[in-house]
């Protein structure tokens, strides 16, 4: 049993060693932002599907919801497939550039709740 | 993607296995559900241990409580690296960057290395002390520190999405 927990203590120590970056949770929901343009790439993925937008200033980085959450809200991968024009209101990042994370988007004049 | 990180990370998040549970519809809730779970059964494990080494249970000789305590406890962890790594290798180079789990990371360590030292160090005092009878002070030392750290592991696991 020791060996066992000094390789799982090994295992959990190896990341460790690395610069200061973030994960989730630093919006700035104060400030809330609507981004709307052309999708131009989908990662429907967990723990959250992205989307990049080309607004009309840049092009942003939309974090929408865990995948289960919207297949079951009605936004599966074609919902918001590449091409198809997005309007998404929500938060900007206050850690990483030109990101944002949605509260709703609207899609073929359907709206879609993401929290 | 981070692409600033450790190349060892990248390769992570890169991995066949990363992309796979990202783009399952049930791994990674699976694997949160699943780490959740493993935490009842580490942490409740850890607890018992603890309030036996404290000076709970004194009916029972510790040796009686701790042991099988300890192997419950040792198999919860085992279930937390397996459900940690998968959410972890779905999203490496973001969440080894986050402070928080810098510190949770270090934290765990500190408390295999003070299970494995009170293992070490109490083993005797365990096979011998009977029920009713005092354990030494290192075994309550060394339980409070596996309390507080744990404790403190826990409540940074959570807070990891906050940061």
């Amino acid at each position: 049993m020791h060996k066992t927990l000094a390789l799982i203590g090994l295992g959990l120590a190896v990341p460790t060693a690395v610069l200061a970056h973030h994960g989730w949770g630093s919006y700035d929901a104060a400030h809330p932002i609507t981004v709307a343009g052309p999708i131009e790439t989908l990662k429907y993925e967990n723990p959250h599907a992205l989307i990049t937008v080309k607004a009309a200033d840049k092009v942003w980085t939309v974090t929408l919801a865990p995948t289960s959450r919207m297949q079951s809200r009605g936004a599966p991968p074609e919902f918001v497939a590449v091409g198809k024009m997005v309007s998404a209101y929500g938060y900007p990042s206050t850690v990483e550039k030109d990101e944002m994370r949605a509260e709703r988007i609207t899609v073929d004049g359907k709206t879609v709740e993401l929290r | 993607m981070l692409h600033d990180a450790p190349q060892v990370l990248i390769a992570l998040e890169q991995s066949a296995l990363a992309a796979a549970i990202r783009q399952s519809s049930w791994a990674y809730m699976t694997a949160n559900v699943g780490h959740i779970l493993a935490l009842m059964v580490f942490v409740s494990s850890v607890v018992v241990m603890d309030a036996r080494l404290l000076g709970a249970f004194a009916a029972a000789p510790p040796s009686r409580v701790v042991r099988p305590a300890r192997r419950l406890a040792a198999l919860g962890l085992l279930l937390m690296a397996a459900t940690g790594f998968m959410l972890f290798t779905a999203e490496a180079t973001h969440v080894a960057g986050n402070p928080v789990f810098q510190i949770k990371a270090a934290l765990i360590v500190l408390g295999i290395l003070n299970a494995l030292l009170a293992g070490y160090l109490l083993r005797e005092a365990l096979e011998e002390t009977q029920a009713f009878e005092p354990l030494p002070t290192a075994a309550k030392l060394s339980a409070l520190l596996s309390l507080t750290i744990w404790f403190a592991t826990a409540a940074c696991g959570r807070l990891i999405a906050y940061f």
